[in-house]
């Protein structure tokens, strides 16, 4: 194992972890219930650590990536139901990544939206032809860690840590109306799949392939997935705890990217501002990639088409298509005026309905020995998988409902 | 389960991804055409590769659907053109031969040459 490449894709993973959604969620989380929901954050990233590695495993050792298989697995039919779901699902998401990023270049140059919306798009689309699957991965990754400085704001805030710890027990806060409680309930719904995102392991697996991975890279992959993924559902829980102690008194409700981003001008001014501000720029446009070619995964696995962009553009033409068509889909979307507020709540709910029917297969992949052969799901990797599936079905049997009853989390 | 019901007998090669000699992804196995007749012994003859092989294993609806969006082309490749089958079919050849990068190399016509790394 190479100790650079060990380094790079923990940092990697660390940067490539908060989208726009936890960054909403999270804040929002703190404003409304101070601590009481840090718990589901660290419950939900143990799951998308299972997961992950768990895709990040097939891809090692079946040698393809899970949307090949998993048509295999399902057949035709449930196969095509998976494909357009996460479709719909992920183009939503990559939609709000979109605007979350035309936001941001909105607060920080003063450009009309619109306008800052197109020149994203523009410049997302221009990045992903020049630069190949590596360099488009470690260069948002790596810039995504400017997030850090929510980790260290919250450090110069002095919370208190002892509430902080609080929180990482699970429990409702007392004293909560039935409203209130649902309010929570869909809360908890909203981060699991805000952190479990089903283009997640799409792209994960993908990644794997992508970079050729061998069964030698197995240690990597657990400690990429265990460490970053750890790592990057700190910055969350920064952002959720400063949210706690600053906005949550003087109840101000962060429903805005630059409304979280002002946790890091409290103690350091413009230039945490500006920071915080540059982290979310990447992390947002990094995600807006990893959606987006994680719909183009799909698409070009489900039919057997040459993809990856490990490859020339012109060596995966029908790929090369489809991540443009999604791309310019996505910007679509905004273009219509939708507000990208609006399109993280339909994300939210739209890929907690899918993750079900994105983990299943994966679970049946990985626990299947005539893919797997030694490297198939252990009694811990098995144990957590199925319990985590049974997590993921009963928040998407819940989403719905609590959706409808708490207006999407507005009480 | 009636005797004359339906026996997956070809569900370990269906939907698997086709990889040509020289690793290029060559489309999924569709549809799986069998010789033999009753009573006597049944062989792969060949997979179908193409949107026109899905027959059979969609609904009507989603048939003309499907031919509407993508035509109903469907490719041959015999047996003899296996290498082995694992995770996925391995063809002894390129998957230019057998014609199952027509579609690829149309698309390719659209797509300018230069800019990435």
């Amino acid at each position: 194992m190479n100790p650079l490449e060990l380094t790079l894709g923990i940092m990697t993973a660390v940067g490539g972890f908060v989208d726009i959604s936890e960054l909403v969620f999270a804040g929002k989380a703190g404003s409304t219930f101070g601590y009481a929901l840090i718990w589901v954050f660290v419950f939900s990233t143990v799951g998308i650590m299972v997961f992950g590695e768990m895709s990040g495993r097939v891809a090692a050792v079946a040698k393809q990536p899970v949307f090949n298989l998993m048509r295999h697995r399902l057949g035709l039919k449930l196969g095509i139901v998976t494909l357009i779901a996460s479709l719909i699902a992920n183009l939503i998401t990559c939609a709000a990544e979109v605007g979350g990023v035309a936001l941001i270049l909105n607060y920080l140059t003063d450009a009309p939206y619109m306008l800052m919306a197109i020149v994203s798009t523009a410049v997302l689309m221009a990045s992903m032809w020049v630069l190949p699957f590596k360099w488009i991965e470690r260069a948002y990754g790596l810039l995504g860690l400017f997030m850090v400085t929510f980790a260290v704001a919250l450090v110069a805030i002095h919370p208190p840590w002892h509430q902080v710890a609080g929180g990482l027990v699970p429990h409702a806060p007392a004293g909560l109306s039935t409203r209130e409680m649902l309010n929570f309930a869909y809360f908890m719904v909203a981060i699991v799949s805000a952190v479990m995102f089903p283009y997640e392991a799409y792209f994960y697996s993908s990644g794997g392939i992508e970079e050729d991975w061998g069964p030698k890279d197995l240690p990597m992959n657990r400690i990429s997935c265990t460490v970053g993924f750890g790592l990057g559902s700190l910055l969350a829980i920064s952002i959720l705890a400063s949210s706690a102690q600053l906005f949550g008194p003087i109840n101000v409700d962060p429903q805005l990217p630059g409304t979280t981003a002002l946790e890091a001008a409290t103690p350091y001014g413009k230039i945490g501002l500006v920071l915080a501000l540059l982290g979310m720029l990447f992390a947002v446009g990094g995600a807006a990639i990893e959606t987006c070619m994680a719909n183009a995964y799909s698409i070009a696995q489900f039919f057997g088409w040459e993809w990856g962009r490990h490859r020339k553009p012109w060596e995966a033409p029908r790929f090369t298509i489809a991540w443009i068509v999604l791309f310019l889909a996505a910007l679509g979307i905004i273009l219509t005026g939708v507000d990208p507020m609006k399109l993280v709540e339909f994300a939210i709910l739209f890929s907690i309905l899918v993750l079900p029917l994105t983990y299943l297969p994966l679970l049946l992949l990985a626990g299947d020995k005539s893919y797997m052969r030694e490297h198939v799901n252990g009694v811990v990797g098995k144990t957590l998988g199925w319990f985590y599936f049974a997590v993921v079905t009963a928040a998407a049997l819940a989403a719905l409902p609590l959706f409808l009853l708490t207006s999407g989390g507005q009480g | 389960m009636k005797p004359s019901a339906p026996i997956k007998l070809v569900g370990q090669l269906l939907d698997l991804p086709i990889i040509d000699r020289d690793g290029n992804y060559s489309g999924i196995v569709d549809d799986i055409e069998l010789t033999g007749s009753a009573g006597k012994e049944t062989r792969i003859a060949a997979l179908l590769v193409g949107p026109g092989a899905y027959r059979g294993r969609m609904p009507k609806w989603a048939m003309w659907l499907v031919r509407k969006l993508a035509g109903d082309r469907i490719t041959r490749v015999p047996i003899g053109e296996f290498a082995s089958i694992d995770s996925a079919v391995h063809l002894k050849g390129s998957a230019d031969r057998l014609g199952l990068h027509r579609s690829e190399d149309a698309a390719r016509a659209w797509i300018p040459r230069k800019g990435a790394m």
